[in-house]
């Protein structure tokens, strides 16, 4: 091919400036896509997930449906309270504010719940209504409280931008919902989740058989790590509790950090509950630990020697709870951790999992792109990067089964609000324990879990990753059930950041 | 624009070595911190209170975002910068940075990929220094060739 003078010098000029655009352009382009409008509902984020069940076509009593089950709802969230006319059999009051925290004799920027951190903890007996009245004093950026674990009416989720508006300095909020459930729970601020749950906004939520005699044998340890310092409800101490030879007691470890930890003991343990749910028939746990994700409860039982020595349970490396008097070493880790798949003997569900009539994947990756204008090697669910994620719809009284799994290089803790979920199975191998409920799932890396609940909470709800950080980097997507709407908005006037 | 070639080559060099030492003295701040109590694990989080933390932001964001752009920005430069060889130098720099940003990403699963993520540094600062250096002797060349030849002398 020959080419004359002026068809050379014009191409020398043009050639560069394709070459750049070719560069800038699909990288200009991606870099918009990602951007969020100031504000949106969580309803138009993604796409519609029906799980195989109805929801594809319009439903026999939906006369305008056009295959979009992400309609508008004939029910709203703020509609779905507790009770209005019942009376209140426990109130609480919480005022949040900034405050600078000493932990281990070290001033920590954070946040105060009636001046403490951990917040008051909240204890309800079986059946009692909670009452809380939330006002925010000075959090610059609002705030909420989320009741994690605790599957309460959808209005109550603490959520913003999804099931309620932040609440601004100066503001407030009452959180209502019946304490149905025994088990051990806490609560957290859902607004800028990350930076303020970090920062200390949270605390216990116990709930008690009604015939419960706590006294001297039932102990909380909330772990959480205050500017890289470890603690135990708020110090950075060792939590020395009384307990008498042959007492039996009730450590509930509280992880409300975004990494995993460890408990153990200098003695056999017992696993009394998970995630609030007890454990059906328990047995002792000679050298192994207990595996905590990030949010998740385990409630181990303890048996004082009858020599009188004191019994410590480590929670991680670095804090411990001292039963008794005296100092005992503190017990090497154990090598491995106890698999809750086969632990326990089991018993019915209460629904029958082979009749799903919805099938879910929930896979978590990771790739190259950009979220909210930000470039990076993201967390993708089903190849996708928020908010181009899967809304998971259902219908009440569906059976779900979800299979997570991961292969994203990290560790997830999978958060489902305003449900817990049974494990099925691992990696492919069936749950042949006691029944293993949970709100917050430890999925390892190239982990697989097949979890099944029961679609009885309507409502719009998150099906996040508990590390916040990643929820802040747009690892979040949702439940909703196909009559239930939400009014609220991400972002907006209100300025709704739950993560 | 040649000027603009031979400085964005430069600024990757220095990019360079800003991270190495930004990530060097991350990791000694971090185990002095160990030492005087801290707790590493999980659950810690890069926050200010985290010793050495002004090298791994620095580093985290270096790698990220500033070397890449300027990288990308260097790339653009070599289209219109009729350095010869330019473009070919360009896309060398620019390919070690992207492979050094997967590496370096990578690298926090397979740990292994640390030493290349190293080694491949070295790669980066070595091929940008020679883009820059590359204009900086053309510049030279021509003024020598410029200069006028001492005419033969007659005798």
């Amino acid at each position: 091919m020959h080419l004359n003078e002026g068809t050379r010098r014009r191409l020398k000029i043009v050639l560069p400036i394709v070459a750049t655009v070719a560069i800038v352009a699909p990288l200009a382009w991606l870099w918009q896509a990602s951007l969020l409008p100031k504000s949106y509902s969580v309803m138009d984020m993604g796409y519609s997930d029906f799980g195989g069940g109805p929801g594809n076509e319009p439903a026999a009593s939906d006369s305008h449906g056009h295959g979009h089950a992400a309609s508008p709802g004939t029910r709203s969230v703020v509609d779905l309270t507790a009770d209005a006319a019942r009376q209140a059999d426990v109130r609480v009051d919480l005022v949040a504010a900034q405050a600078d925290l000493v932990i281990g004799g070290k001033s920590v920027a954070g946040y105060t719940l009636n001046g403490t951190s951990p917040g008051p903890t909240i204890t309800a007996r079986q059946g009692q209504l909670v009452e809380v009245h939330l006002r925010n004093t000075s959090v610059p950026t609002g705030i909420t409280l989320h009741w994690h674990g605790y599957d309460v009416p959808a209005a109550m989720d603490g959520v913003a931008g999804v099931t309620q508006d932040e609440v601004p300095v100066g503001g407030e909020f009452t959180y209502r919902f019946v304490a149905d459930r025994t088990g051990t729970y806490w609560y957290h601020s859902h607004q800028v989740s990350n930076e303020q749950v970090m920062g200390g906004l949270f605390g216990a939520l116990i709930v008690l058989p009604v015939d419960a005699d706590r006294a001297g044998n039932d102990v909380i340890a909330t772990a959480h790590t205050y500017g890289g310092k470890k603690t135990i409800n708020g110090a950075a101490t060792d939590l020395r509790v009384a307990a008498k030879a042959g007492q039996r007691v009730r450590v509930r470890v509280i992880n409300t950090d975004n990494g995993s930890i460890e408990a153990w003991a200098s003695v056999p343990y017992r696993v009394l509950a998970v995630d609030g749910y007890d454990v059906n028939e328990p047995a002792d746990v000679p050298g192994r630990s207990v595996t905590l994700t990030g949010g998740a409860r385990a409630d181990l039982q303890v048996t004082m020697p009858s020599d009188g020595t004191a019994v410590r349970v480590q929670v991680s490396k670095g804090t411990a709870v001292i039963l008794g008097d005296g100092d005992p070493p503190p017990p090497p880790q154990p090598a491995g951790d106890l698999d809750l798949l086969s632990y326990g003997s089991p018993e019915a569900l209460g629904f029958d999992a082979a009749k799903a009539n919805r099938h879910f994947d929930y896979s978590v990756g990771r790739r190259p792109g950009f979220v909210k204008g930000r470039p990076g090697l993201l967390w993708s669910i089903n190849g996708h990067l928020y908010p181009n994620v899967p809304m998971y719809v259902v219908r009440e009284g569906d059976v779900a089964i979800m299979r997570i799994d991961n292969h994203s290089g990290d560790v997830h803790p999978m958060h489902l609000h305003g449900h817990h979920a049974v494990v099925l199975a691992r990696n492919g191998v069936a749950a042949t324990g006691s029944p293993w409920w949970v709100d917050s799932l430890n999925v390892g890396d190239n982990q697989s879990f097949e979890i099944a609940f029961v679609a009885n909470n309507p409502g719009v709800w998150m099906d996040h990753c508990h590390n916040l950080k990643h929820a802040a980097d747009g690892m979040v997507a949702h439940l909703m059930y196909e009559d239930v709407s939400t009014p609220f908005r991400i972002g907006g006037a209100a300025d709704n950041q739950p993560e | 624009m040649k000027q603009a070639y031979r400085v964005l080559a430069f600024l990757v060099a220095a990019g360079v070595m800003l991270q190495a030492a930004a990530v060097a003295y991350g990791m000694f701040g971090l185990l002095k911190w160990v030492e005087n109590g801290g707790t590493l694990d999980q659950s810690t989080e890069l926050t200010p209170d985290l010793g050495g933390y002004t090298g791994f932001s620095l580093h985290a964001t270096g790698g990220i975002f500033v070397v890449p752009l300027i990288a990308l920005l260097f790339l653009i430069s070599s289209f219109f910068g009729k350095v010869p060889g330019g473009v070919k130098w360009a896309l060398i720099v620019f390919g070690l940075t992207v492979l050094q940003v997967a590496l370096g990403l990578f690298s926090h699963e397979v740990a292994g990929l640390g030493w290349l993520h190293g080694l491949n540094a070295l790669l980066v600062f070595g091929t940008a220094v020679m883009a820059g250096m590359r204009v900086t002797r053309a510049v030279a060349n021509k003024v020598v060739a410029a200069e006028p030849v001492p005419a033969a002398t007659v005798s």
